[in-house]
């Protein structure tokens, strides 16, 4: 029984998630804690070379291992064997070329896992090695492997370029330019729960339990690239373990279905280990940013050129997609005329770029945001005036040509920020520092469109069933990966129909059960399906104050009012139990559908329809205003982010505790990107291998965070809100930048993140003009 | 996996360490290493049901402290006698791994371990402790300097066990620092540390001091010279300090790893020592700019 069952759901109330309590007792079960009464272990042998041509694959002495049930190469498979959400240019098994260390050459079944990794090891093959590509820049190099030879633009997966205005020409007539290059890591999602599921085929039928961000786009992605119709899989997400974007697309999926159709009528599990995870998984995508801005002497934007590079490893993964809301982010939420903002996303022989929070939208916005810094400092503005000058309002458009049509709330985020004490008393702070520290406080913006963008539908599907018990239950597609969108169903659809929780229940996705609904991504979880939810209550409302009326012959539905359990006659006073109402009603008709799609935009901002394809451009953005405290330990060059501050427009509420973890677990996640987290490989090789080496922060590493929202009115989200997702990680990064380098007199970091070994290497180089060597003014 | 035996007596698990077993205290590093394959034990002896207090208590005798190798790092950290006598192995103790490694891990299984990264060590090391092992045919004390001889070596038998470890009080010192440096406030691998006991004379200038690095070499560094250097000096006179600094990042040869560079290692070494000056270090600010 749930604490909080006897409570009314409310929108605009921190109301605790329905599968708090049960995770914390341990009883709600994640795909990972599946397990058969008797059940088989499936694994993978994995190439651990970059990059050659499989010959073959030698089995036979892995399959002398007592308890091993059957091993399978590409040649058992019966479909594609190629999967991707976009391109479809990843094996399942590598039948030609192995294009990374974590490419999978054989899948292997055995009673234990003692047994599956004694038979792994013992699996063998032949290859000819092939020269690897490691760096953006050695892919273009003359001579360069082809990774996929068929692929029209070589190792260019997607190239870009937006233009506005008069383009570089404009730089012509800035009076000021500053100019700035970085190269960001990789980032690994580092989620507790790794990659796993379990499945069964049975009687023809295969169904999948699996820690998933897409069930729904899971199913038809396994069900052609192993040879499966899709009404005969099942895909089944339970609440997920952590997402982050890395399980935006098919990890154990496909493996587990060829493994199940091999040994039919047992349960198999596969679960990867955190090695394995950091090797095969997805990261976000590396990248190279160049950056040059110009202003006129008054601090208003006049020009802006980007030129981005993403490392997309071997497969396109999404690296196409998060290349397209980098473009369409790059120039962040000011006005700039002219633009000319142009980027790649590049195939090499490192571990796969993908989905991660943010979506290409942190590395644009790390480099913008200090190409702003450098800017206020070269014309001596604040930088928090100088965004203000430039932020954008309703109605203009973004550099990359996007009109923003809906809720514009940077400038009222900036006017939050003005007014918080850590702003106003930040120079009192820094003049405190002890002795061997430096304190800085610096900031940073951003926006975050929401959705697919105008190509790919955005739609979710909401059904609602009125039980015989007279109890509502949620049909929801849309993953819950802990973010905690299932309660604010919960809360939108309570609140309409003013039942407790008690007479609320959820429906997990599962493509047998719950209706298509998109990925759990883009920001667009609550947002979509909120829209369809409410659209399908007040369809349920009328049906059943309408049936009301009908049954008592009274005048019309509006004569009732639904209150818990119960629907209240007014002009009598008499209360009718739902359940009874219920038992009047076919199954049919205690069913509401209802299907919602995201606006998309009509706006031509480029004639690319590649780069449409891939997103741009949006319609509904998110905004934000980052402040963070830093101080730096000049003997060490340890950075200790001492407080933080961010004001989000995000619409409104639904759930202030909900808004207040993602912000803070974006936050956290975005100062491991800046400080901690170096994804270090070796020609494609790991050297940062597992959490051990791999830094992530702690607790004691995450500073006191003071959260607030403007509260603005999203007129097309449910109740006025928009997504929070993934703006509060966007620009966390350029807030450490910026705030380290007013601690330095204008220290600036061009590999990062910015470990306390650069730090110091930083302190030690006799600091010039803002931003030592490259990163510098021109004019 | 593994069978396991817990042993009742001392007697019992001194046998048992004659047969060629491997002892699980901890775990901690243990079960890390048995989870990479680094060592594959058959028979682990637990140390839990162990009924010997000499394992487990922590006390005194006079001039010393006797801490058995079983205690675990949260016990020594509450330990009243630990905090009087031995503030810088509390302070080392308390950045040790986290809450749960600290409740599981012990003082014996941090030795044992032998890594230059044992925060342990470099306290123990200016403390002048000293191991006791215990074998079938008794028992021997050594140096706990002696005793570590490498990475992950040290100058135990195959019957023996670490038994205790005898720290001497410590009235000359008025001063116990330890600093680690790592890539974040927990849960950290140190990329560098350093204890120091300083002693003072009535006018606050150094008349004794001990200093000890840890992940600086391939066990923990010392340096006679280095100490020999802050003699006299007054603790608020930054002079004596830089040539103290100057001296180790001359004297080292640290290790690169993906934890950090050599280079870096080097520096701050003699950055930590800085630290210690009481005075100001105006011109450092910017960086030492040593090296
Ligand atoms: C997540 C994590 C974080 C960590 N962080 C730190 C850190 O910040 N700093 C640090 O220094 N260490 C750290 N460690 C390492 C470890 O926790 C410590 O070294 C700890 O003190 C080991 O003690 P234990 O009792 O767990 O040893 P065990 O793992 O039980 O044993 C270690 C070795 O010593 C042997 N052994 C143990 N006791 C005896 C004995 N009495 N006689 C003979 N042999 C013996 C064992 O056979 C084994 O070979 C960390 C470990 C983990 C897993």
């Amino acid at each position: 029984m749930n604490l909080i069952s006897k409570t009314s759901p409310s929108v605009g109330a921190s109301q605790a998630r329905p599968d708090a309590l049960n995770k914390v007792m341990g009883h709600e079960k994640f795909a990972a804690d599946y397990y058969g009464p008797r059940h088989l272990w499936a694994g993978v042998r994995r190439a651990g070379i970059p990059h050659g041509r499989l010959i073959s694959v030698s089995t036979e002495a892995a399959k002398q291992v007592p308890g091993v049930k059957k091993i399978l190469t590409h040649k058992d498979v019966n479909g594609s064997n190629r999967q991707g959400v976009i391109q479809k240019d990843q094996p399942v098994l590598v039948d030609d070329r192995i294009r990374h260390c974590g490419d999978a050459l054989a899948l292997v079944i055995a009673e234990t896992s003692q047994a599956l990794e004694t038979a792994l090891a013992l699996i063998s093959f032949e290859y000819e090695a092939l020269p690897g590509i490691f760096t953006t820049a050695e892919a273009f190099q003359y001579g360069a492997p082809l990774i996929h030879p068929t692929h029209p633009g070589g190792n260019c997966l997607l190239s870009g370029q937006l233009v506005s205005g008069k383009g570089l020409e404009a730089f012509e007539a800035c009076d000021a330019i500053v100019e700035l290059t970085i190269d960001l890591p990789r980032q690994e999602h580092a989620y507790l729960e790794t990659e796993c599921g379990e499945a069964v085929y049975e009687k023809g039928e295969l169904s999948i339990v699996v820690s998933t961000q897409t069930p729904f786009r899971d199913r038809a992605e396994t069900a052609q690239a192993i040879g499966i119709s899709p009404e005969k899989l099942r895909i089944i997400a339970p609440y997920c373990g952590g997402g982050f974007g890395g399980k935006d697309g098919i990890t154990v999926q496909s493996l587990l279905g060829l493994a199940a159709m091999a040994c039919p009528d047992v349960p198999i599990k596969m679960m990867w280990s955190r090695e394995e995870s950091f090797l095969a998984g997805p990261k976000r995508h590396a990248a190279s940013l160049h950056y040059r801005l110009g202003a006129k002497q008054n601090g208003v934007f006049h020009a802006l050129e980007v030129r981005a590079d993403f490392d997309t490893g071997p497969y396109d993964h999404l690296g196409g997609a998060v290349l397209g809301l980098a473009l369409e982010h790059a120039g962040g939420p000011y006005r700039i005329p002219h633009a000319a903002i142009q980027g790649k996303a590049v195939y090499t022989n490192n571990t796969i770029g993908g989905a991660f929070r943010g979506f290409g939208v942190p590395q644009v916005a790390a480099a913008m945001e200090q190409a702003v810094d450098l800017m206020a400092e070269k014309l001596s503005l604040s930088p928090l005036d100088i965004r203000m000058k430039n932020a954008v309002q309703k109605g203009d458009k973004i550099p990359s040509g996007t009109t923003l049509k809906t809720s514009t709330g940077i400038r009222e985020c900036l006017a939050r920020l003005k007014a918080h004490p850590l702003y106003r008393e930040a120079d009192a702070w820094k003049k405190k520092a002890p002795a061997h520290m430096l304190r800085g406080s610096g900031m940073a913006c951003a926006l975050h469109g929401m959705g697919y963008g105008p190509f790919v539908p955005d739609t979710a599907i909401a059904k609602l069933e009125l039980t015989k018990q007279g109890r509502f239950k949620i049909y929801f597609g849309v993953v819950d990966m802990g973010q905690g969108n299932g309660v604010t169903f919960l809360q939108m659809a309570g609140d309409l129909l003013n039942q407790n929780y008690e007479n609320l229940e959820l429906v997990l996705p599962d493509t047998g059960l719950t209706l298509p609904c998109g990925s759990a991504s883009a920001s667009r979880s609550t947002y979509t399906f909120g829209n369809a939810l409410i659209q399908a209550v007040e369809t349920m409302k009328t049906r059943l104050t309408q049936r009301a009326a009908d049954s008592l012959m009274v005048g019309d539905g509006d004569e009732f009012c639904f209150i818990p359990g119960h629907l209240r006659h007014l002009p009598t006073g008499r209360e009718f139990p739902l359940a009874q109402l219920a038992a009047l009603l076919g199954p049919e008709e205690r069913i509401t559908i209802s299907r919602y799609r995201a606006l998309a935009s009509k706006e031509t901002v480029t004639q690319d329809t590649a780069l449409q394809m891939h997103g741009i451009p949006h319609t509904v953005f998110s905004y934000t205003a980052h402040l963070a405290h830093v101080e730096i330990d000049t003997l060490t060059g340890g950075i200790t982010v001492c407080n933080y501050t961010a004001v989000t427009d995000c619409g409104r509420l639904i759930n202030p505790d909900l808004y207040q973890q993602q912000m803070q677990g974006g936050i956290a996640q975005g100062l491991g990107y800046a400080l901690y987290e170096d994804f270090i490989t070796d020609k494609g090789r790991l050297l940062t291998a597992n959490l051990s080496t791999y830094i992530i922060p702690g607790a004691l590493d995450i500073p006191p965070m003071a959260l607030s929202s403007v509260d603005l009115q999203e007129n097309t989200g449910p109740f006025g809100m928009k997504g929070v997702g993934e703006i509060c990680i966007d620009p966390v990064l350029p807030a450490v930048a910026n705030a380290v380098a007013d601690a330095c007199g204008g220290g600036r970091c061009r590999q990062w993140p910015l470990t306390c070994e650069r730090m110091l290497e930083i302190l030690t180089i006799p600091v010039c003009p803002p931003g030592a060597d490259m990163n510098r003014s021109l004019i | 996996m593994p069978a396991v035996i817990l042993p009742q007596t001392l007697d019992e698990l001194l046998d048992l360490k004659a047969q060629g077993h491997t002892i699980l205290a901890g775990g901690t590093d243990l079960f890390v290493h048995m989870r990479n394959k680094k060592i594959q034990p058959q028979t682990l002896v637990c140390l839990d049901q162990l009924k010997d207090k000499g394992l487990r208590e922590v006390a005194d005798t006079g001039d010393e402290i006797c801490i058995g190798a079983a205690v675990t790092h949260s016990r020594l950290i509450q330990n009243p006698l630990v905090q009087q006598h031995f503030p810088v192995l509390i302070q080392a103790l308390d950045t040790l791994g986290s809450p749960q490694i600290r409740n599981m891990g012990t003082l014996g299984g941090n030795i044992m371990t032998a890594s230059p990264a044992g925060d342990s060590l470099p306290p123990l090391y200016v403390l002048d402790a000293q191991v006791e092992l215990a074998g079938k045919n008794g028992s021997r004390r050594m140096s706990l300097s002696r005793f570590i001889t490498g990475p992950g070596a040290t100058g135990l038998n195959p019957e023996e066990i670490l038994y205790r470890i005898w720290i001497p009080k410590q009235p000359s010192y008025d001063l116990h620092h330890f600093e680690k440096v790592g890539h974040r406030k927990s849960l950290s691998i140190a990329i560098l540390s350093m204890a120091a006991l300083i002693g003072l004379t009535g006018d606050r200038k150094i008349r004794a001091v001990r200093l000890a690095w840890g992940s600086l070499g391939k066990t923990i560094a010392t340096s006679p010279e280095t100490e020999k250097r802050l003699m006299g000096t007054p603790m608020d006179d930054p002079a004596g300090f830089i040539l103290a600094a100057a001296r180790i990042r001359e004297e080292v040869s640290p290790i690169s790893d993906v934890r950090a560079g050599a280079d870096y290692r080097r520096q701050v070494a003699g950055n930590l020592v800085l630290r210690l000056c009481q005075g100001p270090l105006e011109p450092l600010k910017q960086g030492p700019g040593a090296v």
